[in-house]
């Protein structure tokens, strides 16, 4: 067999590293790695091909030959005709494809956790702060296991009543309103939603809606309705109850340490 | 020893595909009723079918169509023939896939396959009928099916006709017939005839063998009969005799001897429709009444699949994509005059498409849209930008009196824009109903003013006020078969501060609400869209005619340049 030359080496690995780069490691093991890593990468192969062709200058000359008998001996005519076409076609509909590309709606970049206020309130009332403020009905669960059951139902009926529409049957995010809301509703089978969170904070983002925001994070499109204008404080805590109990995540405490 | 291998795993491969298609595709029946499939149920289902299968859980009042009460053993969507229950993979297709365009979503992700199945076990003892049935129930045969062409769907689209479609389902099947609005189902709720046109919200699916199942065997409990006994038109007669029969009774006046003939036309058909009625009623048929059933339901069947394929033929293939990334509302550039309304080139590409969903937020609320979607198409010349928004609605409302609250009701669509375009990703965009701390610019458009939009400047729902300077705006409205078409055309710049400014090639945020007078809309109480975009989509660049071959010259000329190099270095 004919021992591959030098030329074809460095330009298999480098197509060869694109590939794996783009859709290798990119496309199927795991999300797609940015352009702009791709780039940096193959920089890098760049430099460490041309390092290792610039050691010697023999290595060198084994290098360019390929590309000088393409340019000039009379054996290599077909080849050279060929890429004397592709070359400059493939930059045309390049350039061309870049230039005639219609400009993107810019998109919606949203903070995925938003910094509540200090004070938690409901209405105008004020129940405390933000860190201090525990669900009311929490330690049913461990003291009155019934009564706790009654506060997990009463959430049930609220959810079914209000919620499910957007966030589903199953509180994962997939009500039938929700393919057409942007952004979409919270699926609180997510593990990065409830055990993230403090009650208080689930009864902040519940009582004040998507108008409810900080501003710090525009642009705000939440369809997210005030439900302090709809339900009782009791009713935001069972709902609250009934979100960790049907999923079986727990919010975050801040309690003494075990 | 190779061969012995290979003859092995010839062995195994055998095996598998061998038991392949009777995992795959045979239907399943249910076990029996278990304590594990009480449990799912009362955690999945109960909250809207309720505990005792009633259909009366604590969600359902806010739902239309209502959840299914099963103590009634009606179910819509079944392969089984005219009054039959369905069959347990019926069932079981049902939990899994769920009921598109109602509430009901599909359970295949969120419960495993043997909780399904024990859900189905469950819910068949809500109804006695499932526990004395003796026999499997008779399924509806597709194995003579016609398949799709243009000489079927012609075929249909008579049929269509004939056999009365028309009056719910209305002249081009958008659910607009005239006795739409009237309809109730078995437990006296509304309920609102398919929009054909709308595949996607068919509750079971939407191929042409879905859409021939729901003729055979109707759909209880709704409206929509089987195609059986006196519900389907002629029934006992062949197609010959039926054509014979219309043209007979079409006459205004018959000889004696057409009296007699279509007197015998009629004998056959009430022996049939009896037949019928008694094999429905379990009855055993003699083998001539069994022949009489069965070339009966031949010409039934027939003019089924004809009615499916044209059918099939009003709705798209799937639905449209909503218009978001890239495929935002672009306005096309013309030169020149803006198309009216009527003119073929808003022909010339798709619409996009905003799908709507129910306001839940501000009281009223609507839990219950009927209006699936509003369609939009734009042009714009240097001076002027025209849009032709359409949307389906099956009734044409202009001043009905809400029973309840004596208000007037009315079919009507607002569009929003804000009134100053955010500068920036991160700029904040007015609250998307109806605006807050920023101000929104709207449309709004009444059914009962087609030829106008009213400007409205808001800044939340109760703080909408008329502008005092109502812009030179064009309208038309109009409203056919189902369909709302509303065409304005409006200056790109006004002299008004309190209108939106439109240049070329930036981004707006632009919003849809929408009213349907026939379903108690009115106010808050309506059907809407959060933020989309919209473009004026600027010319393409004439620089693309110039630097690409420009680029392509360049390359080529290096390379030339390279060779003579290197020409010159060996010499």
């Amino acid at each position: 067999m004919k021992r591959l030359s030098l030329f074809t080496i460095c330009l298999i690995i480098l197509v060869g590293s694109w590939l794996v780069l783009r859709f290798g490691i990119g496309g199927v093991v795991s999300v797609p790695i940015p352009a702009s890593v791709i780039a940096m990468y193959m920089g890098l192969i760049i430099i460490a091909i041309l390092v290792h062709i610039s050691v010697e200058d023999s290595l060198f000359q084994e290098f360019l030959r390929p590309i000088r008998e393409t340019l000039v001996d009379d054996r290599r005519r077909i080849r050279r005709r060929v890429i004397a076409v592709l070359i400059p076609l493939f930059l045309l509909g390049y350039t061309y494809s870049i230039i005639a590309q219609r400009a993107s709606p810019p998109g919606s970049p949203r903070d995925a956790h938003p910094s509540p206020p200090l004070e938690l309130t409901y209405k105008d009332e004020v129940i405390g702060t933000m860190q201090d403020v525990v669900n009311p009905f929490r330690h049913y669960e461990k003291d009155d296991p019934e009564a706790f059951k009654a506060h997990v139902e009463n959430g049930r009926r609220v959810y079914y009543q209000n919620c499910f529409y957007c966030h589903g049957d199953h509180l994962d995010g997939q009500g039938h309103f929700a393919p057409y809301l942007q952004p979409l509703p919270a699926n609180f089978q997510d593990p990065g939603i409830i055990p993230n969170f403090q009650e208080s904070f689930f009864f902040w983002r519940i009582s004040k809606g998507g108008p409810g925001l900080p501003a710090a994070g525009a642009p705000w499109d939440s369809a997210m309705p005030i439900w302090e204008d709809y339900l009782t404080q009791d009713e935001i805590w069972d709902v609250i109850l009934f979100l960790s109990d049907y999923t079986g995540y727990q919010p975050r405490t801040f309690g003494e340490a075990h | 020893m190779k061969n012995r291998n290979i003859a092995f795993l010839m062995l195994i491969i055998g095996i598998v595909v061998g038991s392949l298609p009777s995992v795959v595709t045979d239907a399943q029946d249910a076990p029996e009723a278990s304590e594990r499939g009480k449990e799912v149920y009362e955690e999945s289902c109960a909250h809207c079918h309720g505990t005792e299968g009633r259909g009366d859980g604590s969600a359902a009042e806010n739902l239309l169509p209502r959840p299914r009460d099963f103590t009634r053993g009606l179910y819509k969507i079944r392969s089984t023939e005219a009054g039959e229950l369905p069959t347990d993979q019926d069932l079981y297709d049902i939990i899994t896939e769920g009921m598109p365009g109602s509430s009901m979503p599909g359970w295949e992700t969120s419960l495993n396959a043997d909780d399904r199945w024990e859900l189905v076990a469950y819910i068949k003892t809500f109804h006695e009928g499932f526990k004395e049935r003796e026999a499997s129930p008779r399924e509806i045969t597709l194995a003579d099916k016609i398949s799709y062409s243009e000489e079927s769907v012609e075929i249909g689209k008579g049929l269509y006709t004939d056999l009365g479609c028309i009056e719910c389902h209305g002249n081009i099947g958008r659910g607009d017939g005239t006795s739409a609005p009237t309809l109730t189902d078995e437990w006296g709720f509304q309920t609102w005839p398919a929009n054909l046109t709308q595949g996607w919200n068919y509750r079971g699916g939407f191929d042409t063998e879905d859409i021939f199942k729901r003729f055979i065997g109707g759909i209880a409990g709704s409206p929509m009969p089987a195609f059986e006994g006196d519900s389907f038109l002629h029934f006992g007669l062949t197609s010959e005799e039926s054509k014979r029969l219309t043209e007979l009774e079409n006459k205004d006046e018959m000889t004696e001897a057409e009296e007699e003939e279509s007197g015998l036309f009629y004998e056959k058909m009430d022996a049939a429709v009896d037949v019928a009625l008694n094999r429905t009623e379990g009855m055993e048929l003699s083998t001539d009444e069994q022949q009489t059933y069965d070339d009966a339901m031949k010409v039934v069947y027939e003019k089924s699949w004809h009615l499916a394929n044209y059918v099939k033929s009003l709705m798209p293939e799937e639905r449209p994509e909503p218009a978001i990334g890239n495929s935002v509302l672009r306005s096309q550039y013309v030169q020149g005059a803006l198309p009216t309304i009527d003119d073929t080139a808003w022909e010339t590409f798709e619409a996009r498409y905003f799908p709507l969903v129910g306001q839940v937020v501000i009281e009223p609320r609507q839990f219950n849209p009927t209006i699936d979607a509003v369609n939009v198409k734009s042009f714009y010349n240097d001076t002027e930008v025209a849009f032709l928004f359409t949307w389906d609605d099956r009734t044409h409302t202009v001043d009905e009196t809400d029973e309840e609250t004596g208000e007037t009701l009315e079919d009507a669509l607002a569009i929003q824009f804000p009134v100053k375009v955010p500068q920036g990703p991160t700029a904040p965009k007015p609250y998307f109903l109806y605006g807050g701390r920023l101000p929104v610019y709207l449309w709004h458009w009444k059914a009962s003013a087609p030829e106008q939009v009213t400007e409205l400047t808001a800044k939340g729902v109760d703080n909408v006020q008329v502008q005092e300077v109502q812009g030179d705006l064009q309208v038309t409205g109009t409203y056919t078969d189902g369909r709302y078409k509303l065409w304005v055309k409006r200056v790109l710049k006004t002299n008004d501060k309190k209108d939106l400014q439109l240049d070329p090639g930036v981004f707006v945020p632009i919003a849809f609400s929408a009213w349907d007078g026939s379903n108690g809309d009115i106010g808050t109480k309506r059907v809407m869209t959060s933020w989309y975009t919209f473009v004026l989509e600027p010319m393409p660049s004439s620089r693309r005619f110039v630097y690409p071959p420009l680029i392509a010259i360049l390359s080529l000329g290096l390379l030339v340049g390279l060779r003579a190099v290197v020409q010159r270095r060996n010499s």
